[in-house]
């Protein structure tokens, strides 16, 4: 009876570092925090999407918060913003762009002014003087009103309505009462009627901690002075000032002088902290194929009514990418795109004391690559989740439970299910079969009949070897496992003479593929070669292929595997993600042991894309799909005409395994094998069957217990009269509760386990 | 000072060791776990010395409990 070593202690304090560049390289091909291409070429940073979204919902007064974050003046904005954002809208590659900019003036004009109680507010103690009139000062008043600094304007103009007309004559009328409105809000202090002399400026602004300027009155006053553009600043004069081209220009000017102004009354650096200013460059990536409104919402006045910005606003795809979750029902499951994810479960292999949450995560993908193919910038999260899981292993961090299932399934089908022959009357063959330790489990008159008919149609003699290729122990990140298995094969190989691997089963084909100097052939490709044995045949319905993730990027075997089918006169529906984007059935990667939920959530995934049954080319696809009431079937039963059948539980997975061994070894190679014999007879009811597969306990663990029980006695009797009895296998402890029937047999009720150990404690 | 226990089940009597013909008592014990250990209070034999861990008690508690350690 194999074991394994269970990890001795969590208090193990060490972690292997895992290269930060590395990492931020992985994590940076993923592109679904990028802005959208509208967002990113404003050099305001409106969020657009979000701005369309609510706009489109109608809900005009969130849309207007979100446009005030990036203008105080909103209709001034609107009117006259020269709209780079619109130019770099997806849309105009199929139609015309969303109107964003007339979207957001009659979000302006019938959008609820949002209060955000001017006088009331507690202000800051540094004070801003600004002088002059014109869109730079107008933006710069209200930025720094907006910062809570008290502000004075110092302007030429007689009167409020004056300066708001200086350089806004693109309003109209119903736009500028407005904007007066809004302005005579906002609590800034007014000296109308000044002369702007050289001399007033520099008595005026004494009394002020920061002094701040119109472009105008910057080009009148001092001629010679130079004005810093990204900081809006002039060094030697120590004065704010603008540039102003346009109503955008102003703006986004007016944005970087209120941040200088905001650094100098705290006594900073104005070059301080200031972030990525300015429109920036996006790779977001976006699925442009569902996009249907391509045709600007047309206006029937000289601006978009609510009703028609709203309906322009819906025009909007809201530019994401999530290809990957589309596909992939794990990262679906958790709701993280890959980027995200990475960065989590990296960060979970470097905590050296504590919590591991992302533990389960990390161990629920199912490695399958379908995220790399269909991923625009080919993001691997199968080799950030096995590098990780390795990462885990190689500190003793990693437990064992989630996997220790499936490692001694391997155990099992290398050691006492484990076959290895040459042909009867060969000491070394040309060939070896290897089916695949989920074919031998699940369908073993397939697996018997096709070595039979390679062995009449092959010459050169084919041996037979029926283990496991170690892929289960390659996914549990058990690297040094994986080793010992692989060398194990070698020397099983090199006693047949190192011939022709003939795998019957992809993932196996890429395990073995590993290694060194191995010469390997899929049996689907020798099938084709060979012909087509009699007796197969294919459905009576069309079906609808199943492509392995061991397959993936393997488009021979794609190719070859519907050859066959056609040539067993199959008829094949075309389902989404087929090929390299098909979906994992959820076996991959021990995803179903250690995490049930999204394994099932990756069978059903497989399973919606047809109503039609599945054919497969993986036993354990069949498997899975058989045991979600599809009709499925592997491509072998179909050449072979054999039908595996109802999907076996657990227990009976091994037993298929052992008794293919047995009958092999008795009926070609006439080796009477060692088989061991109950000499009591067990029965089970089907309750504690069906708890027996769901909570993994194997019959041979209820064997094990019985065997105790009989041996020493020791066993109680519960409340309900049924007899109890334990016993310690490898790393847990079952617990059958059972019965002695009138004849002498035994018939089990309930069975448990659990990893803890209990001993009686003194004192 | 008393150790605290984690858990508790009294059998009041109704189950009995077969081996020892004698009703289990409630008993000190303790479950053990990857270098941590949780005192506890569970039906024993108290000649044999057989400790009791029932079904429901195994897939709840000692079961959290399990989860819980193996993801420090
Ligand atoms: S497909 Fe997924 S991994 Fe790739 S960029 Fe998009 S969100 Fe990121
Ligand atoms: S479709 Fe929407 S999110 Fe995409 S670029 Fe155009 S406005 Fe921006
Ligand atoms: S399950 Fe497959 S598609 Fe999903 S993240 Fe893992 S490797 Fe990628
Ligand atoms: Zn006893």
């Amino acid at each position: 009876m194999a074991q394994i070593q269970e990890r001795g202690s969590t208090h193990v304090y060490k972690v292997r570092k895992i290269s930060k560049e590395e990492m931020e390289q992985m994590v940076a091909r993923c592109v679904y925090e990028h802005p959208p291409f509208c967002s990113a070429a404003c050099p305001l940073k409106l969020d657009v999407r979000a701005f369309l979204d609510a706009a489109a919902a109608g809900n005009f007064k969130k849309a207007l918060q979100l446009y005030e974050k990036i203008a105080p003046f909103p209709l001034v904005l609107a009117m006259g913003c020269e709209a780079p954002c619109e130019k770099a809208c997806r849309l105009n590659e199929l139609g015309d762009g969303v109107a964003i900019r007339a979207v957001e003036e009659a979000v302006s004009r019938f959008g609820q002014i949002s209060k955000l109680g001017g006088v009331f507010r507690t202000k800051k103690r540094k004070t801003v003087a600004l002088f002059g009139s014109g869109l730079f000062a107008l933006f710069l008043a209200g930025e720094i009103e907006k910062k809570a600094y008290p502000l004075t304007v110092f302007c030429a103009e007689p009167d409020l309505e004056s300066f708001l007309h200086s350089e806004t004559g693109f309003l109209d009328e119903a736009a500028f009462t407005a904007e007066l409105k809004r302005l005579k809000g906002k609590d800034i202090q007014f000296e109308f009627g000044c002369a702007l002399t050289k001399d007033f400026l520099e008595e005026k602004r004494a009394a002020f901690d920061v002094a701040c300027c119109s472009a105008e009155v910057f080009a009148r006053l001092y001629p010679e002075a130079v004005c810093d553009p990204a900081l809006m600043f002039c060094e030697s004069l120590k004065l704010v000032t603008g540039t102003s081209a346009g109503v955008l220009d102003a703006s986004f000017g007016a944005k970087k002088a209120a941040l200088t102004v905001d650094r100098l009354a705290q006594n900073l650096d104005p070059n301080n902290m200031r972030g990525n200013e300015g429109a920036v460059e996006s790779r977001l990536y976006t699925d442009l194929s569902e996009a249907t409104k391509l045709t600007r919402v047309p206006m029937e006045g000289a601006g978009y009514t609510e009703a028609e910005a709203a309906a322009e606003a819906g025009r909007c795809i809201r530019c994401h990418c999530e290809e990957c979750l589309k596909s992939c029902a794990y990262l679906k499951h958790y709701k993280k795109h890959p980027g995200l994810l990475s960065k989590e479960i990296y960060n979970n292999t470097q905590i050296i004391m504590g919590d591991h949450p992302l533990n389960k995560p990390m161990n629920s993908c199912s490695l399958c690559g379908q995220c790399t193919v269909v991923c625009p910038n080919g993001f691997d999260m199968a080799r950030v989740c096995h590098e990780a899981r390795q990462n885990m292993v190689s500190t003793d961090k990693m437990p064992l439970a989630p996997h220790e299932f499936a490692l001694l399934d391997m155990l099992f089908s290398n050691n006492e299910a484990f076959l290895s022959r040459p042909q009867p009357g060969f000491e070394t063959c040309k060939y070896v079969f290897f089916p695949g330790c989920q074919a031998t489990a699940i369908a073993p008159e397939t697996v018997k009949a096709a070595y039979l008919d390679l062995c009449t149609r092959l010459e050169g003699g084919v041996a037979l070897m029926l283990g496991c290729c170690g892929a289960i122990c390659d996914w549990a990140g058990r690297y040094e496992m994986q080793e010992q298995t692989n060398e194990f094969l070698d020397r099983e190989l090199a006693k047949l003479g190192d011939p022709i691997v003939i795998a019957g089963c992809p993932s196996c084909k890429k395990e073995l593929a590993g290694h060194e100097g191995l010469k390997l052939v899929g049996i689907w490709d020798l099938l084709l070669e060979l012909g087509l044995p009699e007796g197969g045949h294919g459905l009576e319905r069309p079906a609808a292929m199943h492509d392995s993730c061991g397959a993936r990027g393997d488009a021979e075997t794609q190719k070859a595997i519907r050859e066959i089918a056609k040539r067993l006169g199959c008829e094949l529906t075309d389902t989404p993600y087929s090929g390299d984007r098909s979906p994992c059935c959820g076996y991959g990667g021990l995803a179903a042991y250690a995490n049930r939920e999204v394994a099932a959530e990756m069978t059903e995934k497989c399973l919606e894309r047809s109503d039609a049954p599945y054919i497969s080319y993986c036993m354990a696809c069949r498997d899975r799909f058989a045991r979600q009431g599809r009709e499925s079937r592997h491509i072998l039963e179909l050449v072979y005409g054999t039908d595996a059948g109802d999907p076996p539980d657990i227990s009976e997975k091994r037993y298929n395994r052992l008794s293919l061994k047995n009958e092999l070894l008795r009926e070609l190679w006439l080796e009477e094998p060692r088989e061991m014999k109950l000499d009591y007879e067990l029965r089970y009811t089907d309750e504690a069957r069906r708890m027996m597969d769901e909570r993994m306990i194997l019959t041979d663990d209820v064997i094990a217990v019985l065997d105790g029980v009989r041996a020493d006695g020791e066993c109680i009797q519960d409340e309900d009269g049924l007899l109890v009895a334990r016993r310690r296998v490898g790393n847990a402890t079952f617990w059958v509760k059972f019965s002695r029937e009138g004849d002498g047999s035994y018939l089990v009720h309930r069975a448990w386990s659990h990893r803890m150990k209990v001993v009686k404690r003194e004192g | 000072m008393a150790e605290k226990n984690y858990y508790t089940i009294d059998p009041q009597g109704k189950l009995q060791c077969m081996k020892c013909g004698v009703p289990l008592v409630k008993g000190k014990a303790k479950f053990m776990y990857l270098d941590n250990g949780f005192p506890v209070e569970l039906p024993v034999c108290p000649v044999c010395g057989f400790v009791y861990v029932p079904e429901a008690l195994a897939l709840g508690k000692v079961a959290s409990v399990e989860r819980a350690l193996e993801d420090k």
